[in-house]
């Protein structure tokens, strides 16, 4: 599955569209780490564990974004868009979004 | 029946808990079952992320077409969620809540192009609000906004 | 370029689990969290009570007694200190200096505070028949600073209090789920406290008296109004009836006679100014 977020998939050519997939996900870590997150905003610096969910999330919704598109019959994925919300505190919901095509 | 008069608030909780899931849940199936018919309706209408060329000579018109939905959640699954901060992982009752508001706001939005008489919506893109701050904070409302926009092109 | 629609039929977006099992999974998980923190809690104040001087004690009692609003009582403590004459030698509660206050409110309780201060409320010494009765609540009482409950009872609502606030932030709605949760192991706690020190109740009431009379008259009177046990299953004390049983099974284990109750030489009451 190739993933790209421009227009086409440079050198190659797109001859179907699908129409658009979505991937999202919402997680939380164990409040253990919130608690060590809580502590680590006295001093700043990166927050190990809350880069990790994020980046748990990405893939994640990525995942379930290819799989949408491989049910459609594509074999790429254009003009992918990522968005984030916060719906719980502590949670991390990870978007990602764009369209499905076949290239040739 | 002293009982229950003692744990006044258990039992306020546990009636809002049952009453939460079994509306909560009606409603939502109402919901899916609303969106899927709409989507079969709506889906000759394309829509990409992607910007597309087109030459001018068979463009007639385009416009900027927008669809907003906002979605809460109910009482039983904001709990669910409240217990899963404490130990992580995926926070389940969520997923179908902004799912549901996505594809809502995806669905208004083609509904308004296609009252245009739009062919395609090209350059599409989505965002989420919380406008009571967080879904699961005591006293707030919980609730997701999802807004799609993007261009509609009517064609020749 | 050509456009295909198509419908999805499987929503990879929505975990397909049902939410009541994940209730189940996550309440468990929740009562075995609460029931770990609240042990390792319970050992750390046990631990501190237990290195606490009397000394500091009798300072945090004062603090205590401050937001009592009760008068020290002559006939109360005489009755107090021919409880005292009859404790063993080797007793711990020699150490303290006890003093015993009226508070003029119409609980049916009598509490025990730190640096060895009683404070009896009148509406308790009002259902009040016998002198033996008086004497079983007053070695009750005893009982429990002989254990030093009273102590470990602050530390331990102490310590739920910060576990909870440190772990789940002041305001949040989890922090207010797992204190319910801890305070419901509390109570199981403290009810196990409260027939211990029926227990020691007993004892020195015997020791007192030579006989176990009037040990369980005041809570035969108490279960008769009591109703149904189920609301003592949260509650800090347990059912009269069952204290009634424990302490019956308590006086055959241990032979005790039963002999006619003393009554009252004259009615306590507040001294009113």
């Amino acid at each position: 599955m190739i993933m790209t977020n421009v227009n086409t998939v440079p050198g190659k050519k797109i001859v179907e569209h699908f129409g658009i997939v979505q991937g999202s996900t919402v997680r939380a870590k164990h409040i253990g780490r919130d608690f060590m997150a809580g502590l680590k905003n006295l001093v700043g610096g990166e927050l190990k564990g809350y880069t990790e969910l994020l980046q748990d999330s990405r893939e994640e919704a990525m995942r379930r974004m290819e799989e949408q598109a491989q049910q459609m019959g594509a074999n790429a994925v254009v003009n992918i868009r990522f968005a984030t919300s916060s719906v719980a505190q502590g949670a991390a919901e990870l978007f990602a979004y764009g369209t499905a095509v076949r290239v040739e | 029946m002293d009982i229950l008069l003692q744990n006044f608030d258990l039992v306020i909780f546990l009636l809002l808990a049952i009453l939460g899931y079994t509306a909560g849940s009606l409603a939502e199936k109402r919901h899916y079952r609303s969106i899927i018919k709409r989507e079969k309706e709506l889906l000759k209408m394309a829509v990409i992320t992607a910007e597309g060329s087109f030459p001018p000579s068979k463009v007639k018109e385009s416009a900027l077409v927008t669809g907003s939905v906002v979605v809460s959640i109910d009482y039983f699954k904001r709990l669910l969620a409240i217990l899963r901060n404490i130990f992580g992982g995926r926070v389940k009752s969520y997923e179908s809540l902004v799912d549901r508001a996505r594809r809502e706001a995806i669905l208004r939005m083609k509904e308004s192009a296609k009252k245009q008489g739009a062919n395609m919506i090209i350059n599409m893109r989505l965002e989420t609000a919380t406008i009571g701050r967080n879904a699961n904070k005591k006293k707030t409302v919980g609730s997701v906004e999802a807004i799609a926009y993007g261009t509609a092109i009517i064609m020749n | 370029m050509q456009f295909t629609p198509k419908q999805l039929v499987d929503n990879i977006n929505v975990s397909k689990s049902h939410p009541l099992i994940e209730l189940l999974w996550l309440l468990g998980g929740l009562i075995l969290l609460s029931g770990l923190i609240f042990f390792i809690l319970g050992i750390t104040a046990d631990w501190a009570v237990s290195k606490t001087p009397i000394k500091v004690e009798t300072w945090i009692g004062q603090l205590a007694l401050n937001e009592f609003p009760a008068e020290e009582n002559q006939s109360l403590g005489e009755q107090l200190q021919s409880l005292l004459d009859s404790l063993p030698e080797e007793s711990p509660l020699h150490q303290y200096n006890f003093r015993i206050f009226l508070s003029n409110a119409e609980d049916i309780n009598a509490i025990a505070l730190p640096g060895g201060n009683i404070v009896v409320f009148s509406g308790l010494l009002e259902l009040m028949e016998s002198e033996n009765e008086l004497a079983m609540v007053l070695a009750h009482e005893l009982g429990h600073f002989a254990h030093r409950d009273h102590l470990s009872g602050l530390g331990r609502g102490l310590g739920i209090a910060v576990a909870a606030t440190l772990l789940f932030g002041e305001e949040s709605a989890a922090s207010s789920l797992v204190s319910k949760a801890l305070l419901t192991f509390q109570a199981k706690y403290s009810q196990d406290q409260e027939s211990a020190a029926d227990q020691f109740g007993l004892d020195l009431l015997t020791r007192r008296y030579g006989h176990a009379g009037g040990a369980i008259d005041f809570f035969s009177r108490l279960s008769e109004d009591a109703g149904n046990k189920l609301p003592y299953l949260l509650a800090s004390h347990p059912h009269p009836k069952d204290r009634i049983d424990a302490l019956e099974q308590h006086i055959k284990e241990k032979n005790y006679r039963v002999k006619a109750t003393e009554p009252l030489a004259d009615k306590i009451l507040p001294e009113t100014d």
